[in-house]
């Protein structure tokens, strides 16, 4: 079944193509907890005819989601959340980096960064990923 | 190649030049549309989109270049490739004395494929009323009727000049989704012309942009989005005039600012140009119309 309390919404008129929209909005929902592992998403076809794009936009999304393994295709029926994508609450997996953050912020503070800077150099490094 | 694989592009131009007198209008046009495409061709006021259009469709007769429109040539296209096309001009002229229902039955009777179902049913969804005059139509319903009419045979190609110039927003709209209905048969390939990016930012898949009598860009529209981003450099102390940035498409310096609208951001840019200057930069995402402005350089 398709979770029917999932919503998507597409800004054409974006600089961000509207498939990686929908990529960014998959990936909120199984933060959020709105997606569970399992759960079947939209077809091709209902998410075009819904939002009114293009449907090679909608299936670039999926596959691409699919590559980076948070989607599975299932023969005959669509695309579903892969098993153990969306392991845990957000505050749970939050919980889980923080160890790997607390080693980075000490290590700024003894290059005498201040606290805005450590985050300039997250968001950069955010950033380069993005590119 | 796609092409290859989906068998021989619907449309290929090469070189194709168009004058009118002195006035050089297409200065060399290459372009080559793959079969089950959308493409979005755009261009200012006066660019020539229409001029290239009507030369593709045997309309204008071209001043030189090669031009091939399913597989034919278009000043001698034949009736089988003409069955397989449907068009609709920019300023479009109907029979003003028939009546819609006449005029769709007329032009039906010229084609063996004609979807009487599918131009009925367009017809009721575009509040055409079907027992009134084509003359003292509004444009906008004239432009939707010239649509049903060059829909309804089914046409494995589709063009259209400035679909949506005269509509009003909700019938934009509503022809938007219409495109999309007929482009969801991916064995359909559209053109249209448009100088609304925003008309082509939910239909098309590719773009074309024209300036200047050419072909300055065509590829996949995510991946000009992907790849056009406007950089915001600020830097630790003034930049000098001659500042540069690779793949720069416009720039615009201002003392220790700098705003540079770039065709590809390679991976290591933003780095080098914080070390090189010590500057900070943030990369901005365009909009289509943002980078279409850019592109012409008066964003």
């Amino acid at each position: 079944m398709v979770n029917p309390s999932i919503q998507f919404e597409v800004h054409p008129s974006s600089g961000v193509p509207i498939y990686r929209q929908l990529m960014d909005q998959v990936r909120a929902m199984i933060a959020s907890g709105q997606l569970a592992d399992g759960d079947l998403l939209p077809s091709v076809r209902q998410m075009a005819d819904e939002l009114q794009v293009n449907m090679m936009t909608v299936s670039k999304a999926w596959s691409r989601l699919e590559i980076e393994g948070i989607l599975e295709r299932v023969r005959g029926t669509g695309m579903r959340v892969s098993s153990g994508v969306a392991s845990g609450p957000l505050k749970e997996r939050k919980a889980d980096l923080k160890p790997l953050v607390e080693p980075m912020v000490t290590r700024g503070h003894q290059l005498g960064l201040t606290d805005g800077q450590i985050l300039d150099v997250v968001k950069s490094v955010l950033r380069e990923r993005k590119l | 190649m796609i092409e290859a694989s989906r068998g021989a592009p619907l449309i290929e131009i090469s070189g194709l030049m168009k004058s009118f007198g002195t006035a050089h209008v297409l200065r060399g046009v290459d372009l080559t549309i793959p079969r089950g495409s959308v493409t979005g061709l755009l261009g200012k006021n006066g660019s020539g989109k229409s001029t290239l259009l009507k030369c593709l469709l045997g309309l204008l007769k071209t001043s030189s270049g090669s031009v091939r429109i399913l597989g034919e040539e278009p000043w001698h296209l034949s009736a089988e490739a003409k069955s397989r096309l449907g068009y609709v001009a920019q300023e479009v002229s109907l029979y003003s004395w028939m009546r819609v229902r006449q005029i769709i039955e007329y032009t039906a009777a010229f084609y063996p494929t004609w979807n009487h179902d599918f131009a009925r049913d367009l017809a009721r969804r575009w509040e055409l009323p079907t027992e009134d005059r084509v003359g003292p139509m509004s444009q906008g319903q004239q432009q939707k009727l010239a649509l049903v009419l060059a829909l309804a045979h089914e046409p494995d190609l589709l063009i259209l000049d400035e679909p949506v110039a005269s509509l009003d927003p909700s019938a934009r709209r509503e022809f938007l989704g219409t495109l999309l209905e007929v482009t969801r048969d991916q064995r359909r390939t559209v053109l249209f012309s448009t100088h609304i990016t925003t008309d082509l930012e939910r239909v098309a898949d590719h773009v074309a942009v024209l300036r200047d009598g050419k072909i300055v860009y065509h590829d996949e529209l995510d991946d000009l989005k992907d790849s056009v981003k406007r950089l915001r450099i600020t830097a630790e102390r003034d930049l000098p005039s001659s500042f540069a940035v690779a793949n720069s498409l416009r720039s615009e310096i201002s003392g220790r600012h700098a705003m540079v609208a770039v065709s590809t951001v390679e991976p290591t840019l933003v780095e080098e140009l914080e070390s090189q200057w010590e500057a900070s930069v943030t990369v901005e995402d365009l909009s289509l119309e943002e980078i279409f402005l850019e592109m012409h350089g008066d964003a």
